[in-house]
């Protein structure tokens, strides 16, 4: 038995550490712990702070999924404050939120994932030739041809389309040769490259994706461009409490939005689609079928068990969370938890998410039997959102000194995640799940009439099955099939997004300019005290936001994050976690060199920020550190 | 193997013209906010100075700094990354994992001591020997230390490595402060924003890069090239303020004619930054051209600067009231731009004053 430990993980948000017990024999991993390493407090920071302010302080919790927490907070500060958006603020929410899940897949896959999976040193071998005959063959087999129906036509081809000519390819290839001939390899330093994963792809399967890796990484710019014109920038867009801060004018020169901003927003739409139709998915099937072909359906854990999804993009604007209106009014209807999709469609079982289940105090709670926090009472109660408790408890580790760790201790505390549960009971979150929630639903006639995003949805799944020639239950609930789920919700934000912009040109023809509500705006029209729920399918998964406000101000605030359900430490009650279950799920052929570890805990797109964060404390004494930011820190040496 | 490249031999290699090289360092000029009289320079350090190694680490921070760096139009996150640095360690881009990763970092700080640029994104956590960000078994600031004793210059990218950022807003929780007191006497440039904008960063590590020095900075320590104007005097939309024209509202009349978001709250008055002039991503907005107030997040404590619906000087008005700034008052609206650089300063004092009443209630 060997004690592997892999810190930092690199290639996601964060800071991130597993340790894994691999039998050396079989590869099995036996044991398998995941740990978040840091802890910032933000949730600490909100207390007192104007409610209007809220997006931007808890937006700071991320900048790669950016976007994503400013919208759970106006949309938990509205809910409490009983604002319903314009028609116009929610379209543009909505494609701002599109824009941020296909740039964040599209570059997730290419420049966070890929290297997993492809290697510019196998690039090496590759035959130019057969690499442009190559991209032609996976155009043609892997193109899903799926649109959102009745969108508009604004271009007049496809833009952006894949080079398939042997000089392209030639000089990508001179390219990664002078780097590695160089010495100096830059990010490709010291990583596995001689690990066996490497030879299960064609060497021209290689040059194509580190090909795509660079083309992506010019173009994932251009994508957020949406944000900069609606936010006014990237990272870390503009929001405003009750609607948009961009106001429309098409009778104004200087109008923050008017005809020639909006045909920003469609170029970038358009290019979305086109990314991912003609890169990203005929990329990722070519590479996914090759794993399933050699046996690779491994990596599961978690998603055979129980996923977990809160429902996405309301179709006009919901008058509230807590009142229900939200989930009567969506356009992928994900809002429910899935167990045991992996014995197959007839033993699943699916339980509806409604407005009275985020109340709940019994439903959603959090335990920190294993995390580096304290609660008051004897035997660790879990505690709801609601009423979390604020008290750090760092035990340090097993093996080392409190700053100098060697080993965790997998029997104590060992992680500043909490651990979030559903009626008591670990859920993965994710694309995977929306995609295990959409299917099974539907198959159940659970859904009634399908949206046009969900029979899209259905069409993918059984695309993608064909390809594979494997039933949705056996491949989606797999390492290959999180990394696959995850190009076809890019796929689907990319149309969702025209779809929402149509519907913002037609109601801007329509007369309807207003982008803001103000009738709420001045504190003196709250009630003394209210609490909000913000709920949102971000692109790592169901995120909600919890507010109190009182006497104008934030009393408390909460958030329960996508990669705290999946990188949360184990319950003993309740068994481990998306990441562990999917490590113990995982066979490590060179227990020195853990490739196969960090790609299935990569495939979740690890998010640490958002997943580190603790519950302000009720009339709890938070100690104010006496380090003064204008004088300096003062540092013992 | 030891022997680092310059962008010349770069070029050379690639099987790129003289003519195409000088372009490049034309552009690089005018990135960098130089004069065009100052290309010969640029040509010249771009030809002898070897390609730079660039070591990367991550504090207490959200990536997105990171992620702005790589929305850089030019030069190109690919361009830069592959071709003009050689970036040995960077926790978001790096291939290589853990233990051969961490390494791979040891190995770059010895091979290539002194001569490396170190970038720090993120705060440095001091709470309880800075337990509370943790990296390879290391504490940050231990990482931290050793890398910048040992690099010719550190990067301070982002409010939060410049000044400690979100967590260090009250109550800083994990102590978290800026990261310039770790690093030795090594100079630190100081690139604040949250994030800065994608040019700027990538523009600050060229400069060292090409010229071999930090560029020129001001009392901060921020590049005056990026830092040198207050959003307020590059704003496009001054001259509203000039006339006394101002959005009321969201949303209002004066929103969407695009008139002086000063009365929403607008920061630009006290910030200095690339805002006005750069722009995000080449020109195409920022915040206040897409009709929201600038909220400051270049200035070292924004975030405990109180509502940012609230004008600044709320605690101590010294502007009067603005609408009296009428169109054509030119003598007032003089009073009011005097009035304006008075406004930091009061603030500066109503924050000194706030500082020492919370530190008495603390004790």
């Amino acid at each position: 038995m060997k004690h592997v430990v892999v810190d930092p993980i690199t290639r996601i948000e964060g800071h991130l550490r597993v340790e894994v017990q691999v039998d050396e024999g079989s590869g099995k991993v036996t044991d398998a712990l995941s740990s978040g390493t840091a802890w910032r407090g933000l949730e600490l920071v909100m207390k007192d702070r104007d409610p209007r302010d809220a997006w931007a302080y808890i937006q700071r919790i991320c900048g790669v999924c950016t976007t994503a927490h400013a919208l759970g907070s106006v949309r938990a500060v509205e809910d409490a404050l009983g604002i319903t958006i314009p028609k116009n603020a929610n379209y543009i929410r909505n494609i701002m939120a599109a824009t941020l899940t296909v740039q964040d897949h599209l570059v997730h896959f290419y420049h966070l994932h890929a290297l997993d999976w492809v290697s510019p040193v196998e690039a090496l071998a590759a035959d130019p030739i057969a690499t442009a005959n190559l991209q032609n063959t996976a155009l043609n087999a892997y193109k899903l041809p799926f649109r959102a129906p009745g969108a508009s036509v604004t271009e007049a081809f496809e833009h952006d389309f894949p080079a398939a000519t042997p000089q392209y390819f030639e000089q990508i290839k001179n390219k990664v040769k002078a780097i590695v001939e160089s010495g100096q390899l830059g990010i490709f330093s010291a990583n596995w490259w001689d690990h066996p994963d490497y030879k299960l792809l064609p060497p021209e399967v290689h040059l194509m994706a580190i090909a795509h890796y660079l083309e992506m990484l010019d173009k994932q710019r251009e994508l957020v461009t949406p944000h900069v014109i609606f936010g006014g920038k990237n990272p870390h867009p503009h929001y405003v409490v009750g609607g948009m801060p961009c106001a429309i004018s098409m009778d104004d020169g200087n109008a923050p939005i008017n005809t020639a901003r909006l045909d920003i927003v469609d170029r970038a739409i358009n290019m979305g689609r086109s990314l991912v139709n003609n890169y990203y998915l005929p990329d990722l099937l070519a590479v996914g079928a090759a794993y399933v072909k050699a046996g690779r359906v491994d990596g599961g854990g978690m998603a055979k068990e129980r996923v977990l999804g809160y429902g996405a993009y309301p179709i006009e604007p919901a008058a509230g969370t807590t009142n229900g209106a939200f989930f009567k009014n969506l356009l992928v209807r994900c809002n429910g938890v899935v167990e045991d999709f992996g014995k197959g469609l007839g033993a699943a079982k699916v339980y509806e998410i409604d407005a009275e289940d985020v109340q709940d105090p019994k439903v959603f709670t959090e335990g920190v039997e294993h995390s580096w926090y304290e609660y008051p009472e004897k035997g660790e109660q879990d505690r709801n959102p609601w009423d979390g408790i604020t008290a750090p408890k760092y035990t340090g580790p097993k093996e080392g000194s409190a700053t100098e760790w060697k080993a965790l201790n997998e029997n104590g505390k060992y992680s500043w995640l909490k651990t979030p549960k559903w009626r008591g009971k670990l859920c993965e979150v994710g694309p995977l799940a929306r995609y295990i929630i959409i299917y099974t639903k539907a198959k159940k006639g659970m859904l009634g009439d399908l949206t046009w995003a969900e029979q899209m949805m259905m069409d993918q799944i059984g695309a993608v099955s064909k390809v594979l020639n494997l039933a949705p239950e056996v491949w989606l609930p797999t390492m290959v099939g999180r990394t696959a789920a995850r190009a076809l919700d890019c796929q689907l934000a990319a149309e969702i997004n025209k779809f929402f912009f149509d519907k913002l040109v037609a109601n801007i023809k329509s007369g309807d300019t207003k982008v803001a509500s103000s009738e709420k705006w001045d504190p003196s029209t709250w009630p003394k005290e209210c609490k909000g729920v913000g709920l949102y399918e971000a692109p790592r998964g169901a995120l909600s936001h919890y507010i109190t406000i009182k006497d104008g101000k934030t009393d408390n605030y909460q958030c329960i994050v996508p990669t705290t359900w999946n990188a949360c430490p184990r319950d003993d009650k309740a068994g481990h976690g998306a990441y562990e279950m999917a490590m113990m799920d995982t066979a490590v052929k060179i227990p020195d060199k853990p490739l196969e570890i960090v790609k299935v805990i990569r495939s979740f797109d690890p998010c640490m920020a958002c997943a580190t964060h603790m519950f302000n404390a009720k009339g709890e004494k938070i100690n104010v550190i006496t380090t003064d930011p204008y004088s300096g820190t003062h540092v013992e040496k | 193997m030891d022997k680092r490249e310059s962008m010349w031999d770069l070029y050379l290699k690639k099987g790129m013209s003289r003519r195409s090289f000088v372009k490049g360092c034309v552009a690089l000029t005018s990135l960098m906010g130089l004069g065009m009289d100052q290309v010969s320079r640029v040509v010249e350090a771009a030809e002898k100075k070897p390609l730079p190694v660039v070591v990367w680490i991550h504090g207490h921070e959200c990536t997105g700094c990171d992620e702005s760096f790589i929305r850089s139009g030019a030069p190109l996150a690919s361009d830069l990354v592959l071709s003009q640095i050689a970036l040995e360690y960077d926790h978001l881009l790096s291939a290589a994992s853990g233990e051969p990763f961490e390494a791979h970092l040891e190995e770059t700080i010895q091979k290539y001591k002194g001569q490396y640029i170190l970038c720090v994104e993120g705060a440095a956590c001091t709470k309880d020997n800075g337990v509370y960000c943790m990296s390879g078994g290391h504490t940050f600031t231990h990482t931290l230390r050793h890398a910048a004793e040992n690099a010719a210059a550190v990067i301070a990218y982002g409010t939060c490595a410049v000044s400690g950022g979100i967590q260090a807003a009250k109550p800083n929780p994990t102590g978290s402060s800026g990261i310039a007191h770790f690093a030795g006497k090594t100079p630190v440039v100081h690139v604040p924003g949250c994030p800065p904008i994608p040019e700027v960063m990538t523009g600050v590590v060229m400069h060292v890069a090409l010229f071999g020095t930090v560029p020129p900075l001001d009392g901060e320590g921020r590049p005056k090239q990026f830092y040198g104007n207050r959003i307020h005097d590059t704003c496009y939309r001054r001259p509203f303020f000039d006339a006394g024209m101002f959005a009321e509202s969201y949303d209002d009349a004066g929103s969407k004619a695009g008139w002086c978001l000063y009365k929403l709250g607008c920061r630009g008055p006290e910030t200095y930054n690339s805002c006005g002039n750069l722009r995000w991503f080449q020109g195409m907005s920022y915040p206040i051209q897409s009709g929201a107030p600038c909220i400051g997040c270049s200035n070292a404590h924004f975030w405990d600067e109180g509502a940012m619906s609230e004008r600044l000087p709320k605690f101590a008005p010294p502007i009067g009231d603005v609408d009296k700034i009428g169109a054509g008052l030119a003598a007032v609206t003089a009073v009011g731009v005097a009035a304006h650089a008075a406004a930091s300063v009061v603030q500066k004092k109503k924050r000194i004053a706030d500082e020492k009443k919370n530190e008495g209630a603390g004790e």
